[in-house]
């Protein structure tokens, strides 16, 4: 076959001048790294967001006033006005919605807890009932969570992350201990597995009291309370929320022709809006690293001219003896998609291992996905495609007598 | 074999027309022995290129083993060149980076031939230029006499019709010139056809016949009788 010889005086043509090519090879090299860097870092955090939203559960939708994704001002202003969600609204649901299985209450504070002569700052006050444990997936790792009766009788109960009880209880049983939340004393019942941090962010500087004993404790959350509902199915999903809207609209007062003055949010619609609003940001920081691939395409390009004109005389030989211009065509393009091809090979691994230190440091994990190893073949190609085929085309339309009359 | 009509050329130099061949019409039949001669800018280089289809003339028709080439399109002259037609130039035009072989193989790579023919083809055609003890060597490697039987196994390697040498010695000392006019004597006595474009008389005496240009026409076109000629035919 004559395209196999064709590549064959390509990898011919490259090996002849080995310093060049390589120099050409670490600009598509450093190209392909950056935008390889780039693609599968941001991948691994929103591999790590998912993770998040995904300990939800699928039936599991949360109530809130001033929460979720805000992506304009108008948006933010019209949060701003309005009005807190009512804490009767827990027994409104509870009773009033009969295809919820679970109606959870939140409400977070952060405080100074205190043990002896020890004491932690800004860690979370969550104040929930009992069925917390189920709705968010979090694990007791030793002692128990509250009852329904802590809550009722607003107990000073505390079940504390295991950053707390690290801090506070090295070596010692928390369990029965008491601990300072403000002013108040807390008796420990129980300690969650660890969760490890996402982003960099501890996931168990945390402590939960019952709720009522936190709005003892704190006073109304006003803006600060949402509610976890968790519908009997993942099928009812739709209908539950259905079922919730329309009785916190009369329960608000919402006039009919108005939307909504509060948000009703699933795992799915947050990533949804998460997504959108990082496509703009990945598309920008992509942009800003496909810059160094261009600039690697340049160089290919120019190395591509320098070496036509180079051979100039090789060419007029190869076309005299009956090379068409197709056949010098190949040869050329074979050269470059070959720099671009193996520059990109290099560069995808590169970037990927750079890219797994950097989500490293966020405490993120990722794993070589498919989608970014044929976007970096398809990229470092296209680049040899693009920036090849003009000297290629050049060298292909030479004419063998001028050509041949080149020194 | 070769029949060329009324062939024009001109080239557009700025706002000048330059003719640089005025109605050339000759004939040349297959195994003939033919020596294009004329003093330098008389038009003969740009007859070769024309014969050798290199290029298409401004006006004019030529015809190759029947076939009208005037018209053809790039790929199409490609492919003439590629299966009638042998160059030997003065300047060798071999690859320097590859070998013997290698260059001899070049014309099959671009017809297809597999690559195992290629070099049973080639070492052939280095056994006639007598070179098969060079045939790993490069171009530098090689003397100026060597670098022409390469070049001459190369235009024989695919077997054409039609052996075409511009100025074969005019980059050879006179003892190598006279061995590569003997080398072209064989060739044409093994049946090949031959024509060679020189301005040196002594090499225009290998040749059978002489065909003289000047100021781009055809000025004379003569039989050299064979106790004129030069070498062992």
């Amino acid at each position: 076959m004559v395209i196999f010889s064709l590549f064959g005086i390509a990898v011919q043509a490259l090996m002849a001048n080995k310093l060049r090519s390589g120099l050409t090879l670490l600009g598509v090299i450093i190209g392909v790294t950056s935008v390889m860097t780039i693609i599968s870092a941001l991948e691994g955090m929103m591999g790590v967001l998912e993770e998040e939203f995904d300990r939800m559960g699928p039936s599991t939708f949360v109530v809130t006033v001033y929460g979720g994704v805000i992506t304009s001002e108008q948006q933010w202003r019209e949060r701003q006005k309005r009005k807190p969600l009512d804490i009767e609204a827990i027994e409104l649901l509870e009773d009033g919605c009969d295809l919820c299985d679970q109606v959870c209450p939140r409400v977070y504070n952060s405080a100074t807890v205190k043990y002896r002569g020890n004491s932690l700052r800004d860690i979370w006050i969550v104040g929930t009932t009992r069925n917390f444990v189920d709705i968010v997936d979090m694990e007791v790792a030793y002692g128990r969570f509250h009852s329904r009766e802590d809550d009722l009788y607003r107990r000073n109960v505390i079940f504390i992350g295991d950053e707390v009880r690290e801090t506070l209880f090295e070596g010692v049983d928390p369990i029965g201990k008491s601990i300072h939340v403000g002013s108040k004393k807390y008796t420990v019942i129980g300690v969650a597995k660890a969760q490890g941090s996402i982003f960099g962010e501890s996931q168990d500087d945390f402590a939960v009291i019952p709720f009522s004993s936190h709005v003892k404790l704190f006073g109304d959350p006003g803006r600060r309370f949402n509610m976890n509902v968790k519908a009997r199915s993942v099928a009812q999903l739709d209908e539950t929320m259905d079922q919730v809207r329309m009785i916190l609209r009369s329960f608000r007062h919402v006039p009919y022709d108005k939307p909504d003055d509060f948000s009703l949010l699933t795992a799915d619609a947050i990533l949804d809006q998460l997504n959108t609003f990082f496509k703009i940001f990945r598309f920008a920081l992509i942009g800003v690293s496909s810059i160094s691939l261009v600039v690697g395409g340049i160089v290919v390009m120019n190395i591509m001219m320098v070496s036509v004109s180079e051979r100039t005389r090789e060419i007029g030989i190869r076309k005299s003896i009956g090379a068409k211009q197709k056949h010098i065509l190949l040869q050329f393009m074979f050269e470059a998609l070959l720099t671009t091809f193996s520059g990109g090979l290099v560069g995808i691994v590169l970037g990927f291992i750079i890219a797994k230190i950097l989500v490293a440091m966020i405490d993120a994990n990722i794993s070589p996905s498919a989608v970014a190893i044929i976007a970096g073949l398809i990229i470092s190609t296209g680049t040899g495609l693009i920036f090849g085929i003009y000297p290629a085309m050049k060298a292909a339309r030479l004419d063998p007598i001028k050509a041949l009359s080149q020194e | 074999m070769i029949e060329t009509r009324d062939l024009w050329k001109t080239y557009t130099m700025g706002h000048e027309k330059v003719h640089a061949l005025r109605g050339a019409s000759l004939e040349i039949e297959k195994g003939e022995y033919v020596a294009i001669m004329g003093p330098s800018g008389s038009g003969k280089s740009t007859l070769m290129n024309l014969i050798g289809c290199l290029d298409t003339p401004s006006q004019g028709e030529y015809y190759l083993n029947g076939r009208q080439v005037s018209r053809m399109n790039d790929d199409e002259l490609a492919n003439i060149r590629n299966r009638e037609i042998g160059f030997v130039f003065q300047t060798f035009n071999l690859l320097p980076r590859a070998t013997a072989l290698h260059n001899v193989e070049l014309p099959l790579i671009y017809n297809g031939t597999s690559s195992a023919e290629r070099a049973t083809m080639a070492e052939k055609a280095l056994d006639l230029v007598d070179l098969t003890d060079r045939m790993l060597h490069k171009p530098s490697e090689l003397s100026g006499g060597q670098r022409q039987r390469v070049a001459i196994a190369r235009a024989l390697v695919n077997n054409p019709s039609l052996v075409l040498a511009d100025e074969p010695t005019g980059n050879l000392d006179s003892k190598t010139s006279l061995e590569i006019m003997r080398l072209l004597d064989d060739l044409h006595g093994q049946g090949n056809t031959i024509i060679i474009v020189t301005h040196e008389r002594d090499i225009g005496k290998h040749a059978h016949r002489v065909l003289s240009i000047l100021d781009g026409e055809i000025a004379s076109d003569e039989s050299i009788p064979e106790s004129q000629r030069n070498g062992a035919h």
